[in-house]
């Protein structure tokens, strides 16, 4: 039991450390560093390509090509959440809320004394009136038959920095939302084609997909630059009812929650595939994305389909770098066994002899819009959390707490009123403010010496 | 002179000549105290800055092109704003003397970002959208603010190292770290602040060097400056990957990708929030967290620069 009671202390103790925090705080963008500088999400054999085998494999063995997702990425974000709300209940919220308590003054580095006529009582009076008029809540105690007053600025600031973890928490419980219910994918949607929305009722056709492409001379060469990229779908929701709706980069569709975006555009490819004159109705039926290979029946060989170029150069017969459709061709590799045997650029409907009888011709093309779609019942927290934290940022470094201590005793002649500050941030920060508040409550509580200058006017 | 240069030109032309004679002017004030120096290098840094201003919006209003959407657009605005946080803080603070370096800075960044000049591009579909207009400017600014906390940080380090090397025997009695218990006089007099006791017994001795060391802010004046800077930073830089993360959702789907950019910036902001969280501690406060933040800024060029130059991401605009 006591075992226990004290690993729960050390626990708590260790927790609630500031500079253990701050360590997790490191260890966490060190990490994050990490993920920027390896690419991630790449083929395994792309970090073999990129870094010394010893390395590549480290990298895959960790997961530092998916570091994000590791459980000791998740997990230290995890350590930090417990690290943060130990920390607030076991020393923000007590040391940010201090009692009232009597100081000794002169040993807090912000102190002055006046001496001032009058007695105790009415100076007192008039010292928390100085403070009221400029803001400061006043409140009184005695400790041990010692009457002390205390002014308060900005108390309610003191909650900033609760206001800003709670923003963090509120963050992390968003992106848990949307791991625990939320969903996301891409899908390629070839123009005329109709997909189901994942968990809807719905679905969703491609009519017509579009893009505009404006070639800019620049200093440094010709620019393709894209100018818009549109999708034409017609959605069949839950009512049956067919709607037309149109998917462009920055402006998604909302079907039942789960929003589409537009991500990316490609072409699918048909070809016309014959063995010794007579057509393959298999092989040329079916629509073929880059990436996708025809495997020849009984030959061991297949061709890869490469890449579709929009525009080849008539002059080189290479790829232009034009993406807009002028005089499209096909790049295919034949592999036999496993090695590449050869590769060309196929031009549309001129065919290419792969041997053994094969002729493989592409035949056309079909405009394939890349969707992304995402459902996250979370974004609504994450973005209350993003602004709680903000909220809590701007008060805890825009409105400083300052506590001041204020003893009135009586002195041979009159009183002395000493005066200490004390801020949430130490005491530089409130140097300036102090003097000027103490030589401002100097001015107003001791009467000014009468000047000769006052004198002679008084005399004349 | 070609009479057909376009407007924005000559606006850039008069920006870059009035920071480099600023900055010359204000650098020549920090090694002779000369104020003659100081009242040519203000107003030409203010000049600097309306003409960047009307240059931003020359070019935005020749063009019908929201300027911020490549380098060239994003690092003028990064001087523009560097050089207008420096000014508030210089009036407000008397921080003249370390103008030379942050107007200096700007003005290479700006000549750097002209270089990337490629004329006038429509932007990309991504790119089409008002949040460019909202979220560009902020986490620009935050730079802005980050890179005049790292010239105030290596003020403080320049100081903090000279009055090491003054003598050991002295170590410096850093204000800020002394706490409540530190002793202090009684008397109801502004207190004579000795965070840097060598450096004031060599001014008294006379050695020049020290004097002029010694007219520059208190080590614990100049601790809390890079704290008020930082804390213009953070949070802008904070609003900037929320309204970042509010783009990204509308436009790809997602508010958070973790593509490269939008990574290298929270690597950044959780230094910032590491220096924000050990300057509330006493001990931490000074010559540790001045470097944290000198360390920070690195960062902040390293998301601004390296990510941009080496490591391709959504950010380098593709789609
Ligand atoms: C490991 C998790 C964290 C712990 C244990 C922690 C702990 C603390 C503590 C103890 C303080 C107050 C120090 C004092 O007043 O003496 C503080 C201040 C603060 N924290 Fe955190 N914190 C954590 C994470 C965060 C995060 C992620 C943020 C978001 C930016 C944040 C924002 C702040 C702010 C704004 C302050 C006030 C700083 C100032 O007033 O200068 N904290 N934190």
């Amino acid at each position: 039991m006591t075992a226990v009671r004290s690993y729960y202390e050390d626990f708590l103790r260790t927790f609630s450390n500031v500079l253990f925090a701050v360590s997790l705080l490191l260890v966490w963008g060190l990490m994050t560093l990490v993920g920027v500088i390896v690419q991630q999400g790449k083929d395994p054999s792309d970090y073999f390509s990129m870094y010394a085998p010893p390395l590549a494999r480290m990298i895959l063995r960790l997961n530092v090509d998916n570091i994000y997702h590791t459980p000791y990425y998740v997990g230290m974000i995890g350590l930090i959440l417990v690290s943060l709300t130990v920390c607030t209940f076991k020393r923000v919220i007590p040391a940010r809320l201090p009692v009232l308590r009597p100081v000794k003054i002169d040993k807090i580095p912000l102190n002055g004394q006046i001496e001032v006529p009058g007695d105790e009582g009415a100076v007192r009076a008039r010292v928390e009136q100085f403070f009221r008029k400029r803001g400061w809540q006043v409140r009184s105690r005695e400790f041990d038959g010692t009457e002390w007053t205390f002014a308060d600025k900005h108390n309610w600031a003191r909650r900033g920095v609760l206001v800003a973890h709670i923003g963090f928490a509120i963050i992390a419980a968003g992106t848990t939302v949307y791991w625990a219910k939320g969903f996301s994918g891409d899908s390629a949607v070839l123009v005329g084609q109709t997909i189901d929305v994942p968990h809807r009722q719905a679905t969703l056709r491609l009519d017509k997909f579009n893009f505009k492409i404006q070639p800019i001379m620049t200093k440094s060469g010709m620019v393709y630059q894209p100018i818009d990229y549109v999708s034409n779908v017609t959605v069949v929701g839950k009512n049956g009812i067919p709607k037309n709706e149109t998917i462009r980069v920055n402006h998604p569709i909302d079907i039942g929650g789960t929003l589409f975006y537009q991500s990316s555009y490609g072409y699918a490819i048909k070809f016309l595939v014959t063995h010794d004159g007579t057509r393959s109705a298999a092989l040329s039926d079916k629509t073929y994305f880059t990436g996708d290979a025809i495997t020849l029946p009984g030959s061991g060989r297949q061709i890869q389909v490469m890449q579709f170029v929009p525009t080849v150069d008539r002059q080189t017969g290479q790829p232009s770098a034009d993406p807009r459709i002028n005089d499209p061709a096909v790049g295919l590799a034949v592999a036999e066994g496993g090695q590449t045997a050869g590769a060309a650029l196929v031009p549309m409907k001129t065919w290419i002899d792969v041997g053994d009888g094969w002729r493989v011709t592409p035949q056309s093309y079909v405009m394939v819009s890349g969707l992304q779609y995402r459902y996250d019942p979370g974004v609504a927290l994450v973005g209350i959390g993003a602004f709680v934290l903000l909220a809590g940022l701007v008060i805890s470094f825009y409105f400083l707490p300052a506590r001041l201590f204020v003893r009135v005793e009586s002195a041979p002649q009159g009183c002395t009123v000493g005066l200490a500050a004390m801020t949430v941030k130490g005491y530089d920060i409130f140097e300036t403010q102090f003097n000027e508040l103490l030589a401002e409550l100097r001015k107003t509580m001791v009467p000014p010496e009468p000047s000769s200058s006052l004198s002679l006017a008084e005399a004349t | 002179m070609q009479h057909n240069m376009p407007l924005d030109e000559v606006l850039m032309i008069i920006a870059l000549g009035s920071y480099v004679v600023s900055a010359l002017a204000l650098l020549a004030f920090f090694f002779t105290r000369d104020e003659w120096l100081k009242h040519l290098g203000i107003p030409l840094a203010i000049a600097g800055v309306v003409a960047q201003i009307a240059q931003l919006l020359a070019r935005w209003e020749l063009t019908h092109i929201w300027p911020l959407l490549n380098l060239y657009g994003s690092l003028s605005m990064f001087s523009v704003v560097s050089v207008g946080i420096f000014i508030y803080f210089a009036f407000r603070y008397k921080l003249w003397f370390a103008g030379g370096f942050v107007i200096a800075l700007a003005a290479m960044f700006l000549a750097y970002g002209v270089t990337w000049n490629e004329g006038t591009m429509p932007a990309v579909p991504s790119l089409q959208s008002y949040w460019a207009k909202i979220h560009v400017p902020l986490v620009v600014s935050s730079y802005g603010a980050f890179m005049v906390a790292f010239v105030m940080s290596a003020m403080y380090l320049l100081k903090y190292y000279y009055e090491r090397a003054l003598g050991t025997a002295t170590a410096p009695v850093d204000y800020a770290m002394a706490g409540p218990s530190a002793a202090a006089s009684s008397t109801s007099e502004m207190r004579v602040r000795l965070d840097a006791p060598n450096i004031a017994a060599a001014a008294a001795g006379g050695n020049a060097t020290a004097q002029w060391f010694n007219t520059m802010p208190s080590l614990a004046q100049l601790d809390i400056l890079i704290y008020r800077v930082v804390a213009v930073g953070l949070p802008l830089l904070t609003l900037g990957i929320i309204t970042g993360a509010m783009w990204a959702h509308e436009a790809w789907g997602a508010y958070w990708q973790w593509d490269p950019k939008e990574t290298a910036a929270l690597f950044s902001w959780i230094v910032y929030a590491i220096y924000m969280h050990l300057h509330t501690r006493n001990a931490w406060r000074g010559v540790r967290s001045a470097w944290i933040s000198a360390a920070g800024f690195l960062t902040i060029m390293f998301c601004y620069f390296g990510v941009n130059l080496w490591i391709s991401g959504l950010h380098s605009y593709k789609v």
